[in-house]
This record gives C-alpha cells, sequence and structure tokens, in this order.
C-alpha cells in the first residue's frame, strides 16, 4: 500500500480496517446501511463477513451496540454519514460511549461541505464542535491517506473513545508513507515568520497551496495542520504565534466552536494576538458545488491566501509604531 | 452461586431490601423509589437464584451480564450487589453523597458489579444487544440480562434494539420488562400506551413470557425458560406494582421520584412498608 494517495480514502480506511482485522480478532466493523458510502462493503465486508455488523438505518442502535461489544473486549468502529455519526447519536455518544468511558471508534464520513450534492440535510458543519465540548473523546481529522492509515491504527491501538472524520474521495497528497501520527501534535507543513495559518481535515490540502503561493509573493506561512483537533495541540500554536503575531484558521466546519475556536480559546488566555476565522459562518448548508460554496462562505484558495496577506499586514502595521500613529 | 430457595427466607430478605432502599432514598432526601421497589423479587432471583457471579472477581470473564436500563433502578441493585459481597453493606448509605461510588444512576466506572452505565433512557437494551453479540461470537455461554422499564419503551431506541436482536436471534439476551404501568407523569395507558406489549415484541421476533413479577415461583420458572431458548431473544414481561409494600405512594406516579425534606417524612416512608422489623447494615 505505498501509493495510497491513488486510492478513495474511503478504500484506505477500509483497507487498514482489513490489515487490522487480520491481526486482532477484536476489530469489528459496524454500519448503519451506508456501508458502500463509508467503502467498508465489499472490501471489509468480504474479507471479514462475521465482523461486518450492518445495524440497518439505526445509528443510535449501532452506536450504543459498539458500546456493548466494547464492554466486551471488542474494538468496533462505527460508520455512518457525519451528521447521522454526530449531532443524531449526540447523547448515545455522550453516556454510553463517552461517560461509559467504552472504547468505541466513531467515524464521520463525507464532513462538511464534501456532502455536496445532498445538501443541507447532511451538511454538517458542528461535528468537530460538539464533539468537543464532549469530556473523554480524541477527536480526529486526518487530511490524506497517509495521514488517515496512520489514524486508523492509531484509533485501533488506542484504549479510548475517538471520533474521526472521514473524507471520502480521493485527496491530494500531502503527507508519504513514512508518514506516523502523534495524537495532540500539530504538523508543521510550512516555514514562516509573517502570519500563523491552522488548518485540518478537508482544508489543508489548500493551505498547504496558499503557503506555497504566498511564499512566492513573497509572505511567509507558518502552516500548522492539526489531524488532531483534541486533545488540540495548544504549545506548538503559542509558539507559532509568538513568532508570528496573528493567525489565520481553516476548516470545513462551522467557524464556531471547531478548530478556529480551539485556537481562540488558546491564544486569548495565553497570548492574545489577532484571529482570522475561515470556514462557515453562522449558516446551513445547501445543495451546491463546491465553488460555490467555498465563495458564499468565503473560505476557498483565494480566501485563505487574502486573509493571511491581510494578517500579515496587520502585524507589520501594527508593529511599526509610527505607521500606526499615522494611521 | 445459587442459593437454596426457602420461601420465608427469600420474602423476609425482600422485606428488608425494601427498608434498606427506602432508607437510603430518604438519606439522600430524594430518589428513585417506585421503580426499585418494583423490582426487588426479580433482583433477588436473579442474584441468588439464576445468576452465575463471582463477588471476588466482578469481572469474571464467563460471569453473566446485568444492563440495568433503567438505570434509574440503581439502589435495588446496590442492595443485591452489597448483599452479595460485590462491596461492603456500609458503604449503602452512600448513595447521592458526594465523591460517591453509588450514584443514583448505575455507572460501571464507579462501581463493582455494574456491567453497563445507564441513565439515558432507551440505550441500556441497545448495550445489552451488542454484548450479546460479542458474547455470540465469542461462542460462550454465559447470558446477558437487561432490566427495561415500561415507560422507557415509550423510546424508539428501545425499537430498534427490539429489531436488531430479533434479526440477530440473540438466543443468549434474557430482557426483563418492569411492567408496571406506571411512569413520570402517569399511568403508560394515559401518558402513551405500550399495548398491545407482549405482540409488539413477538413481531419483533422475541419469545415472550408474561409473569407476576412479585411471584417468586413464576420468577424463577419463566428465566429459566428463557435460559433454554437458543433461537431468539426473550422478553419476560413482569406485571409489577410501583412502589410495592409501600402503602404510602405503593401505584401512585408520585412514587416515582421521592422527595424527602426532613426526618419525620423519612420516618413516615419507614412506617408505611408492610414490614419494618429490620436493622439497617450501616
Amino acid at each position: 500500500m505505498d501509493c495510497l494517495h491513488e486510492l478513495e480514502m474511503r478504500n484506505v480506511y477500509a483497507r487498514t480496517l482489513v490489515e487490522l482485522a487480520n491481526e486482532s480478532p477484536d476489530i469489528y466493523v459496524l454500519e448503519a446501511d451506508l456501508s458502500k458510502a463509508s467503502g467498508t462493503n465489499p472490501t471489509f465486508a468480504n474479507e471479514h463477513p462475521d465482523r461486518f455488523i450492518n445495524c440497518g438505518v439505526a445509528e443510535a442502535d449501532m452506536i450504543c451496540i459498539a458500546a456493548g461489544m466494547a464492554v466486551e473486549g471488542k474494538i468496533p468502529f462505527c460508520a455512518s454519514f457525519t451528521p447521522f455519526a454526530s449531532r443524531r447519536v449526540y447523547d448515545q455518544i455522550t453516556i454510553s460511549v463517552a461517560y461509559a468511558n467504552t472504547n468505541v471508534k466513531i467515524v464521520g464520513t463525507a464532513p462538511g461541505i464534501t456532502a455536496g450534492p445532498n445538501g443541507g440535510t447532511h451538511m454538517c458543519f458542528q461535528d468537530l464542535a460538539i464533539m468537543r465540548a464532549l469530556p473523554n473523546i480524541t477527536i480526529l481529522s486526518p487530511c490524506d491517506c497517509y495521514e488517515l492509515s496512520e489514524c486508523v491504527r492509531w484509533m485501533a491501538r488506542h484504549d479510548g473513545p475517538v471520533y474521526m472524520q472521514l473524507i471520502r474521495m480521493k485527496q491530494p497528497q500531502v503527507f508519504d508513507a513514512s508518514y506516523e501520527f502523534y495524537p495532540a501534535k500539530a504538523v508543521r507543513l510550512h516555514s514562516g515568520r509573517d502570519v500563523t495559518l491552522l488548518s485540518t481535515g478537508y482544508m489543508t490540502s489548500f493551505a498547504v497551496r496558499a503557503a506555497e503561493e504566498l511564499a512566492g509573493e513573497g509572505t511567509n506561512v507558518d502552516l500548522l495542520h492539526s489531524p488532531c483537533v483534541k486533545p488540540f495541540d495548544t504549545g506548538s500554536l503559542i509558539e507559532s504565534a509568538e513568532k508570528t503575531g496573528g493567525v489565520v484558521t481553516v476548516e470545513n466546519q462551522s467557524i464556531i466552536g471547531g478548530l478556529g475556536g480551539a485556537a481562540c480559546e488558546t491564544l486569548s488566555e495565553n497570548l492574545p494576538v489577532p484571529v482570522k476565522r475561515l470556514g462557515i459562518p453562522d449558516r446551513f448548508g445547501e445543495v451546491a458545488t463546491e465553488g460555490f460554496l467555498f465563495e458564499k462562505h468565503g473560505f476557498g484558495l483565494e480566501h485563505i491566501k487574502q486573509a493571511c496577506r491581510e494578517m500579515a499586514e496587520r502585524r507589520s502595521f501594527a508593529a511599526d509604531p509610527i505607521a500606526v500613529s499615522e494611521g | 452461586m445459587q442459593q437454596t430457595f426457602i420461601r420465608a427466607d427469600f420474602d423476609r430478605l425482600a422485606g428488608e431490601f425494601r427498608y434498606i432502599i427506602t432508607d437510603m432514598i430518604c438519606r439522600a432526601g430524594s430518589g428513585h423509589l417506585g421503580g426499585a421497589l418494583s423490582l426487588v423479587e426479580i433482583v433477588i432471583s436473579l442474584y441468588w437464584r439464576i445468576m452465575n457471579v463471582d463477588p471476588e472477581n466482578p469481572s469474571w470473564e464467563d460471569r453473566d451480564r446485568m444492563v440495568l436500563s433503567k438505570g434509574h433502578g440503581g439502589p435495588v441493585l446496590y442492595v443485591a450487589l452489597a448483599y452479595r459481597g460485590f462491596f461492603p453493606k456500609e458503604l449503602l448509605c452512600t448513595l447521592n453523597c458526594d465523591g460517591t461510588n453509588l450514584p443514583s444512576h448505575v455507572d460501571r466506572t464507579r462501581t463493582p458489579g455494574i456491567d453497563m452505565t445507564a441513565g439515558s433512557l432507551g440505550q441500556g437494551l441497545s448495550c445489552a444487544c451488542g454484548m450479546a453479540l460479542a458474547t455470540k461470537k465469542d461462542g460462550k455461554d454465559h447470558k446477558i440480562y437487561c432490566i427495561i422499564g415500561d415507560g422507557e419503551c415509550n423510546e424508539g431506541q428501545i425499537w430498534e434494539a427490539a429489531m436488531f436482536a430479533g434479526h440477530n436471534k440473540l438466543g443468549n439476551l434474557i430482557a426483563v420488562c418492569d411492567y408496571n404501568r406506571l411512569q413520570i407523569d402517569g399511568f403508560t395507558d394515559d401518558v402513551l400506551t405500550l399495548e398491545p406489549f407482549a405482540d409488539k415484541w413477538k413481531a419483533f421476533g422475541w419469545e415472550v413470557i408474561e409473569i407476576d413479577g412479585h411471584d417468586w415461583d413464576e420468577i424463577y420458572t419463566a428465566i429459566n425458560r428463557a435460559k433454554e431458548v437458543k433461537d431468539r431473544p426473550v422478553m419476560v414481561i413482569a406485571h409489577t406494582v410501583k412502589a410495592r409494600h409501600c402503602s404510602l405512594v405503593e401505584n401512585k406516579p408520585e412514587s416515582h421520584n421521592i422527595k424527602v425534606d426532613d426526618r419525620e417524612t423519612h420516618n413516615r416512608f419507614l412506617a408505611a412498608l408492610s414490614c419494618t422489623d429490620y436493622c439497617l447494615p450501616y
């Protein structure tokens, strides 16, 4: 599996689970009638039919069945579309998984605007926010196939509840086969002193492009990718913000409570610097193309670059007392 | 350990349970009395005559499991666990105290012998399905017992679990419904009727046995019969009386969660029990 980036993310998810199941009899896959969308059917279903459990369109039941299986020593991976794997089953995750401390892995597929033609009902913009508000659960949002594979392996090793966003389609390559995942650790994908750019999940490949293109213009971005939204790597963000003096965040989520929220909480308590949060403002989704949604909500490639330029300018402006007084 | 049944001894134990449960809840100042008292004979039968558990090793792999899906029934389970030796009886008076390991609703992370956390109604039966499925996959013989409330059956998730258990032929799952016909806001038939209750479970692929949930012989016979059913889950519909043997609130909606503000009220609740000739173990 050296050329993972040529595969759809969901295929990598399923293939990684097959490999884990080959190694451990405790790995189980639970689905709620969306197994083809998650990629586990047929890949996992054919390889390990005895450990492939379809719960039907009953997500609440699925989460609690997983909790019961986990109590018995199994390691269940449950998947559904993001809204149905998070907000629809928030109480089940809260009580039977997080509060009961059961070793359940929950996977929300097609996060944010990647729900595409399914539109507003399926565009969940708040799963990172609501999961962050829950004690005792780790939250992951891998950006490419290599990171996804490592995250799934880590989830299987880690004894405790985990929620992960899973982009289903093929993703631009960010890492390679040498990538190692460390929980609660951000990854610096570009070094710079002018502005900090913080991203996660689907938006990281856009952030990488923004950083590269801005470097050509002379704006040097310190790009931190945070695959682990909780626990959040506060140290790396503070260290970067000390250097740059301004932070832009971008995520495939509402700007309320997710990665941008984590950044603001961290910085306001430790190092108050200007922050610009990009993502979906306080709105619902709709059926539309990605280009339309990026434009409408202001968090596409050009918006990221513009926000970084403005933050870098603001910082150089603020650093020059004469310019400030003349302004 | 399955104890020889001597009716007089079991009757006395049930009375002692009711006395202690009532005292625990009164000391705490409030609590779910009715639904704990309605379960006394069922819980004693399970822990003294039916279930295979080891108080010395609460997480023994081959033990029978218990999921109290109506998690607010915690006090009756705590008395059973303490009397079976899972923890000292002296701890029973710590119900709901600051820092307690005996919270109002059962918590697997705090109490020895509690196999699953419950408190948000409707979830426990699904959890029990997961436990039963995992047990079946492992080829083990022990049973998963799950006690649900009748009001709890208003929750849609109960019927998701019912469908899953029936579809997967979870023959190692034995559920008991505490059908006392009362929920917080009134009688189940007035709030949201469950009838035809037995037919619903049968339609979902369950074996259904109806019993008087206070009759030692009927409970024992029904659950032993349930243990012999291997090809489908079993629902034991136990017809019970909420707040059984506490004349102050027996079969009254207000028994669901009583409030006890002073010693006088505490004494009135104890005096209202049909038998009070017991010593408290704490």
